[in-house]
Parts: C-alpha cells; sequence; structure tokens
C-alpha cells in the first residue's frame, strides 16, 4: 500500500511540476522524428507525472484524474494506433509499417510520408507505454485487488 | 327568553365570525410562508446557477491560463518549429496537458495580484543570490578552518507564512542557503537543520528572508518595513 504523508513541500511543488512534466513528454513523443527522443521515453515521462502524483497526493486522488477505465482505454488506443499504421501500410500493397504506402492517401513526398508514419506509431507506443506503467503502478500500490475489496 | 336567545344567537355568531376570521388568518400565515420558502428556495436555485456559472468561468479562465503559460513560453521555444503542422500539434498537447492538469498550476488565486507577485518574485531573486553567495563564504571559512567550528543542529521555529506556496518558497530559498536545510514543515513550524550557531541565530533572530518571501507572496494579516517604505514613495509623490 501507498501510504499519504502531508507533505506541503513535495505536494506543492508536484503541483506545479507535474503539468510542464506532461507537457515535456509530449514534446519528446511528438519530435521523435527530427530530434532524440520518441514514443517510448516520452511515454515514460508522461507516466513519470502520474507516479508522482501518486507518490504525493495519493491513489485516490490521481484515480479522479486519470481513472483505470481511461487508462485502459489508452492502452487500447495505443496498440490499435501502432498495429492499425502497420496494418494499413499491409492494406495498401508494402510491408508491415512500411510507410512508403501512405504516399498512396495522403497527398505528401515519401520522404515526408515517413516522418508522418513515424509520428504515429509513435504517438500510439507513447500512450500504451504510458498506460502500462501507470497501471503497473496502480496495480502494485493496490496489491491487485478490485476496488471493492480494498 | 326571547332576548337569552338573541343574545346567545349573537353571541354564536360572533364565536364563528371569530372562528372563521382566525381560520382564514391561518390560512392566509401558511400560503405566505408558502410564498416566502419557494421564494428562497427559487433564490437558492439562481444562486446555484450563479455559483455553477462562476466556478465554470473560474475552470475556463485556469484552463486558458494553463494553455498560454503552457504553449508560449515552453512549447514554442522547445519546438522551434513555426510551421502550421507543428503549431497545431502543440496546440493539441497543449490543449489536452491544460484539460487534465488546469486545476493544479492556478490553485487560490486572487484576482489582480499575479503580476504583482511575478514582479516582487524575480525582484527577489537577485537578493536569493547574493545570500547563497554571502553563505558560501561563510561556510568555505569554515570548511578551511583546521578547527573546524561547527555545531550542528536542528532548530525549531514559527512561521508567520499561511499560503502554501510561500512556505515552500521559503523552505527551498533555505535549501538553497549552503549550511542550512529544511527538514520538514509541520503545523506552521519549520524544522532546520543548520550547520553552526550563526547560521541558527540568524535564521530564528533575523528572519529577513521571512519577510522578503512574505512581502512577494502579499501575506495579508501583516505589515512589513518594504510596504511601508513602497507606500511611503506614493505617498510623498501624492503630497
Amino acid at each position: 500500500m501507498i501510504i499519504t504523508y502531508e507533505d506541503i513541500i513535495i505536494r506543492t511543488l508536484t503541483r506545479v511540476l507535474a503539468p510542464f512534466l506532461q507537457l515535456y513528454a509530449l514534446y519528446v513523443i511528438a519530435h521523435g522524428h527530427y530530434s532524440p527522443g520518441g514514443g517510448f521515453q516520452g511515454g515514460v515521462i508522461l507516466a513519470a507525472s502520474f507516479i508522482l502524483m501518486v507518490i504525493s497526493f495519493g491513489l485516490d486522488m490521481t484515480r479522479r484524474r486519470l481513472s483505470e477505465k481511461v487508462d485502459i482505454i489508452f492502452l487500447c488506443l495505443g496498440l490499435i494506433i501502432y498495429s492499425g499504421t502497420g496494418a494499413l501500410c499491409l492494406a495498401l500493397g508494402g510491408n508491415f509499417l512500411d510507410y512508403r504506402e501512405l504516399t498512396k492517401l495522403l497527398p505528401v513526398t515519401i520522404a515526408k510520408a515517413r516522418a508522418l508514419g513515424i509520428l504515429f506509431v509513435e504517438t500510439g507506443v507513447g500512450f500504451g507505454v504510458m498506460a502500462v506503467m501507470t497501471s503497473l503502478v496502480y496495480d502494485i500500490s493496490t496489491g491487485g485487488l478490485p476496488p471493492e475489496r480494498r | 327568553m326571547e332576548v337569552t336567545v338573541l343574545i346567545q344567537a349573537t353571541d354564536e355568531a360572533f364565536k364563528i365570525i371569530e372562528e372563521s376570521r382566525n381560520r382564514a388568518l391561518d390560512v392566509l400565515n401558511t400560503s405566505v410562508r408558502f410564498t416566502a420558502e419557494a421564494k428562497l428556495l427559487e433564490e437558492k436555485k439562481i444562486q446555484a446557477i450563479f455559483k455553477g456559472a462562476e466556478r465554470t468561468k473560474s475552470e475556463v479562465l485556469s484552463f486558458l491560463a494553463t494553455f498560454a503559460l503552457l504553449f508560449f513560453p515552453l512549447w514554442m521555444p522547445l519546438s522551434g518549429f513555426f510551421d502550421v503542422f507543428h503549431l497545431s500539434i502543440g496546440a493539441g498537447c497543449c490543449a489536452l496537458v491544460a484539460y487534465i492538469s488546469h486545476d493544479l498550476l492556478f490553485v487560490n488565486v486572487r484576482v489582480g495580484d499575479m503580476r504583482t507577485i511575478v514582479k516582487r518574485f524575480f525582484a527577489y531573486i537577485p537578493w536569493l543570490i547574493y545570500q547563497i553567495y554571502l553563505a558560501n563564504i561563510h561556510v568555505l571559512k569554515i570548511v578551511l578552518n583546521p578547527k573546524m567550528p561547527i555545531n550542528p543542529a536542528i532548530i525549531r521555529f514559527k512561521t508567520k507564512l499561511d499560503s502554501d506556496i510561500s512556505l515552500v518558497t521559503f523552505a527551498n530559498s533555505i535549501t538553497l542557503t549552503p549550511g542550512t536545510i529544511t527538514v520538514e514543515i509541520k503545523e506552521g513550524e519549520y524544522y532546520v537543520h543548520a550547520i553552526d550557531e550563526a547560521v541558527a541565530y540568524d535564521l530564528l533572530y533575523g528572519g529577513e528572508m521571512e519577510d522578503r518571501v512574505a512581502h512577494v507572496f502579499m501575506e495579508a494579516e501583516h505589515v512589513y518595513v518594504q510596504d511601508v517604505l513602497d507606500v511611503a514613495r506614493i505617498y510623498g509623490a501624492l503630497r
């Protein structure tokens, strides 16, 4: 169990820091094809902001912000985006995750299509990693019990 | 005989009239009460609507403020691309983050104070750096002294600050200053680890840093020297 502890310094700093952490994570995800970083790293930073909230504010307060249901939805969404992009390329006649085939759908050059494909895939990976990390922490801190048996 | 019957009849009639009057009064009173209650309920309903609207308004305001604070000073320099595609991605990401955590950044904001607080905060930073510089020299002297004149202790003192952001600013200012570390804030008392007496006395009886933090965040209950000085200048100009 994670026990909440009233520490005004940690709480206030978490409150001020969390939005910037989340935006930085989204920046890392969105610019993964131009600069270091990418879906996995950004997803982990995004999850870290929620884990920070679990540690400093407690589980209930964090679950009000990001409930387990929404978490699972994000997990599935990430997987669907990732495999959907791959399968779309497959359906358009290329290999799995062969972004070149996206030029048949979008009015862009091949290089642009590759960048866009990487962006889609990274968004999926980011959401998936964030959801898995957060749900791991939720499960550890509740002992894996459903809400009515805690 | 007839007279007594007549008198009795009149009495009865008067009684009946009295009773009906009372009943009518009762009915009237009840109706008035009901009307008042209905009115009160209506007023409450209207108030609730207004309060709800106010809350929605403050939520929208904090959403917009968070969005602006994230988008312009953070996303734009980080991203470095100013084409429509990247800016729209940035707007989407900032909107998502602002939607998730718009209630985190702006809590208990007194309207109209924000500008003054930011201005005073940036004026406070150079003073803090100078203070850190002084404390560095003090600790350097202790370190270089072969006798090592330290006397570490945890001191406890009451604070006059009350908002959480000013408490945290003061605590972090203490921690940033070499020789002192804030261990805990508990029930309005600071527990600070100090390296020797000079530093501890400075915290216990000096209190200039606390005054300055209170001045930055405009803690309402106290009058500080700096405030008086600010007002004095305006007063002189007015005269």
